[in-house]
């Protein structure tokens, strides 16, 4: 595929104009006659009973048009998996920042200072933090009817672990803690909501999954889903955490008291306090090998916190339990999952989705079998890695599979061979290896599938309409680039529409790194269809049989005659004259080889494509501080064709960054159900004296499902950074990190016993 | 009650009543509708709302309204003219937007800069943007972008410009 024009091309983000001059219109720049500002009253309580509740001298504040509470909504129970949810806190509180009352009002100060003049008393109940407290016999329940604090439970079993774990020739075992972080994104959640005369709700907001939203919001507020309508603008960021959350339907309750349009955006606080950070785990982990280092069986056991409600805890607490087991040729598997219900903020999606945090403990343990053996251990990953063409033991078939090549042109770029022999004190390099999924079939139900439109008009402006969405990534430039190639027509040409569902197709969303191979395929098979349509114009006016014609660079010829082309603006307006000025509009669709897994044995392709990566960092630690400076990064990514690869190369530094921080910097504290450090003042995240030039390497094997053989990146940028961190403390001091982040003082403690043995 | 501020915002005289509690930050936002800066943290340490007061940066979100009576306010709105800034197409050229949020604050941070050490190496630059954080990017492509507006545009940031706030 050497002839391609713009796909495989770095370009800048189409929108890039827009941002660095300030005309972006965010979610929170958004302006409506009339609107009224919102702000939330939170818990301050873990548990507690709502014993009194009074809005009365809020509501009669000047300036002040509605104050909600429970009573204001429909008061049913839903949520997006389980129904633990309620619009605002119903009788009890069950977290610090559950939503108990919220107010709109003319500017932002009367909201907020309306806020104190709402009188609420509680009465504290016993509560629980740690799912692992939660799960003993005598815990607190956090709903009445989840015994156990039980949310869900996951188990996958396959082959004989027990015979392979006895038959092996070393177990390798251990527990390992992943903590509670924060998505950071620098826009905080929110909406601007506004009602029309028939009830009909519009929600702008900065979401990832624009339509499935709307299904469990419908559900909420008890109407149709067609009477809800969700326009998504630009928005700051996501990295998992937009989806489903309380903020919005708070702005929409508002809205419909005061029949005027309401922006509810979260303080930093609030989104501290209430977005929906990653699910943290505990992990027992048992792995076996064979003398040479072919992995035998795995056994493990993951207790994930779901927080107070269920998001999406217990799909990620599955993922961690099964999704590694296709990164090597694993034979005997079995996991146990729990997913746990605490007094604290629900958790969901982040970044790697559960693989991030069992990829940690995964190649952790690979690095102390490496040791053990006295294997390189990069020659272990290669040893026991999957490859093209090779279904895994849950079925997955993987088509084309780049993790040998990550890991050789990673480790001959970090010049691995030579730094793991020449030893500095305090000093290491580490490797660390991952798979994922590029889509993924398990996590809705459905059906599978993305799909575009392209409309063109009689000025010849091109749009591509999709169901995705763009949180900053730079979707809209992949697509517009998988559409102009497909179409042979200048990048320039091309504009990507807002995702509204009122017009929009219907699209899962962005998440499980599928939007540029679902919604890629969607546009790129609408690109297909609309050119057809213009190669049959083109055709007549060439005389030529529409399978014949070709565009380039704008101009449609006939193959072989580039010499005797029409402009494409030649060929629409020939196009749309004939059928009255209507535009060209063309829908296409992708439907992906994949299969829900069977829910007992979990044996199912659940994706169309499965990317890799390899990434190695070296470090320096303070023996005396326990600090740990990165100072080279080298990630190599099988992401299969770069549409982008500057973009790509985007993901790969941020994803990296993020990890980083998560190694070595972030963690929400909770004491006794209160967060600790709900700023980021006090909850930093890396800054740019904090990660080093990140060296990213694209492996770019041809995958045939994607489009132009793109698999997709979002994820795994971040799953293997916390482990060749750690893997790399590890070998400049001899210390295995089993708890994330890394504890300045337990290093240096564990340093000093070591010098002293 | 409301006090009077004249200020100028992107060389534009503004007169206006305000609550003598009011940010900055709410004042070019709300008041004068200019949505360019952004609000992040509202405690001056994400950088979004970094505007040049004076030519100095700030943090918009932390400077109250009463504070730039009689002073020049530059906003990522005025940065540029009809053409784009060397710093916005630097930034456009080396992928360093991603979301965009924090890109308004980057290029204030980096304009405040730049004007006095036009001949930074890659450390300055970082440490010149310690105060912003940006969530997407990791940073690389910020520092290079900054490194090409300060070194590859035909006339020098510093040169050219030092005197328009």
């Amino acid at each position: 595929m050497s002839d391609l024009h713009v796909v495989g091309k770095s370009y800048p983000q189409i929108d890039a104009r827009e941002k660095v001059t300030g005309t972006t219109e965010f979610v929170s720049d958004l302006v409506l006659p009339n609107m009224l500002f919102g702000r939330t009253l939170r818990s301050p309580y873990a548990h507690a009973r709502i014993v009194h509740l009074d809005t009365s001298r809020a509501s009669k504040m000047p300036g002040v048009k509605a104050v909600v509470t429970y009573s204001d909504t429909p008061g049913i129970k839903f949520g997006p998996r389980s129904n633990d949810w309620t619009i605002m806190a119903c009788e009890k509180v069950l977290f610090e920042g559950d939503e108990v009352a919220a107010v709109a009002a003319v500017d932002e100060d009367t909201a907020e200072e309306a806020l104190d003049l709402i009188r609420v008393e509680y009465e504290e109940i016993p509560a629980v933090f740690d799912p692992m407290d939660a799960m003993q016999p005598e815990a607190p329940l956090v709903h009445d009817d989840k015994p156990g604090n039980i949310a869900f439970e996951y188990k996958v079993d396959v082959g004989d672990v027990d015979e392979a774990l006895k038959n092996s020739y070393f177990v390798y075992e251990d527990s390992f803690y992943t903590n509670q972080v924060y998505q950071a994104y620098l826009e905080p959640m929110g909406a601007v909501a506004a009602v029309d005369l028939c009830g009909r709700l519009t929600l702008w907001t900065g979401t990832q999954i624009p339509n499935m939203m709307r299904m469990t919001y419908a559900r909420a507020l008890g109407l149709p889903p067609e009477q809800i309508r969700v326009v998504v603008p630009d928005y700051g960021g996501a990295f998992g955490a937009k989806m489903e959350n309380n903020v919005h339907l708070v702005a929409a309750v508002l809205a419909q008291k005061a029949r005027r349009p309401v922006k509810l955006m979260n303080t930093r606080r609030d989104d501290f306090l209430a977005g929906n950070p990653r699910v943290p785990m505990y992990v027992d982990i048992k792995l076996g090998v064979t003398a040479d280092g072919i992995l035998t069986g795995k056994d493990v056991r993951v207790v994930g916190g779901n927080g107070a409600r269920t998001i999406y805890a217990h799909a990620i607490v599955a993922t961690a339990c099964y999704r590694v087991d296709s990164l090597y040729r694993f034979r005997h598997v079995r996991a146990m999952g729990h997913t746990v219900y605490t007094n604290t903020v629900p958790t969901s999606c982040f970044r790697g989705f559960g693989n991030a945090q069992m990829t940690f403990v995964l190649e952790s343990a690979m690095d102390a079998i490496a040791e053990h053996l006295s294997i390189d251990p990069a020659e272990l990953r290669l040893k026991n890695g999957i490859g093209s063409g090779e279904v895994s033991i849950h079925g997955w078939r993987i088509g084309a599979s780049g993790l040998a090549e990550c890991v050789e042109r990673a480790t001959k770029a970090a010049d691995w061979a030579g730094k793991r022999s020449r030893r500095e004190p305090m000093r290491g390099i580490g490797l660390a290896c991952c798979n994922h999924v590029a889509g993924n079939r398990g996590f809705v139900q459905e059906f599978d599938g993305g799909a575009g439109m392209v409309r063109i008009g009689r000025d010849g402006r091109i749009t591509v309409y999709h169901g995705e969405s763009d949180m900053g990534q730079g979707q809209k430039t992949t697509f517009a680039q998988i559409v102009a190639e497909r179409l042979g027509v200048p990048l320039e040409l091309i504009v990507v529409a807002q995702v509204d569902t009122d017009v929009s197709p219907f699209g899962l969303g962005s998440f499980a790194t599928r939007g540029t191979i679902m919604g890629g395929n969607g546009v790129l098979a609408a690109a297909a269809n609309a050119f057809r349509q213009l190669a049959e114009v083109a055709g007549e006016m060439l005389e030529a049989a529409p399978e014949d014609i070709v565009s380039e660079n704008g101009m449609f010829f006939v193959m072989g005659a580039p010499d005797q082309g029409i402009p494409f603006m030649d060929v629409i307006e020939a196009a749309t004259r004939k059928q009255g000025g209507a535009p060209l509009v063309a829908t296409g669709h992708y439907i992906p080889p994949t299969e829900l897994p069977n829910p007992v044995t979990k044996y199912g392709n659940v994706a169309p494509a499965y990317p890799f990566a390899c990434q190695i960092a070296e470090v320096e630690v303070d023996p005396d501080t326990g600090h740990v400076t990165v100072v080279n990064f080298v990630a190599a990514h099988d992401v299969g064709r770069a549409i982008n690869p500057m973009a790509t190369e985007g993901q790969i530094q941020g994803g990296v960054a993020q990890g980083l921080g998560w190694t070595l910097m972030e963690n929400m504290v909770v004491n006794e159900g209160r967060v600790a450090n709900a700023s980021f003042l006090d909850y930093e995240i890396p800054g740019p004296l904090d990660v080093p030039d990140v060296v990213p390497i694209l492996v770019e094997p041809v995958e045939p499902e994607g489009p132009y053989g793109a698999k997709g990146i979002g994820e795994p940028a971040l799953n293997p950074s916390m482990a060749a961190i750690t893997n790399a403390i590890y070998n400049a001091t001899g210390v295995r990190i089993n708890r994330l982040p890394v504890n300045h003082q337990m290093l240096v403690r564990e340093i000093k016993k070591r010098d002293h043995s | 009650m409301k006090v009077p501020l004249s200020f100028v915002l992107n060389g534009e005289e503004h007169f206006l009543m305000i609550r003598p509690n009011r940010t900055l930050l709410d004042v070019i936002r709300v008041d004068l509708g200019l949505t360019g800066t952004k609000l992040g943290c509202g405690q001056g340490k994400c950088g979004a709302c970094t505007v040049l007061l004076n030519g100095e940066p700030v943090n918009a979100c932390l400077i109250l309204a009463p504070q730039v009576n009689g002073k020049e306010v530059l906003t990522v709105e005025g940065l540029g003219g009809d053409a784009l800034h060397p710093l916005q197409k630097a930034f456009v050229e080396k992928g360093a937007v991603q979301c965009g949020y924090c890109t308004p604050g980057m290029l204030m941070t980096a304009k405040g800069f730049l004007n006095k050490h036009p001949h930074p190496t890659k450390e300055d630059i970082r440490a010149a943007i310690a105060g912003n954080l940006c969530r997407c990017t990791g940073y690389k492509n910020i520092a290079e972008a900054i490194h090409s507006a300060a070194y590859e545009s035909g006339n020098s940031p510093a040169d050219s410009e030092r005197d328009d706030v």
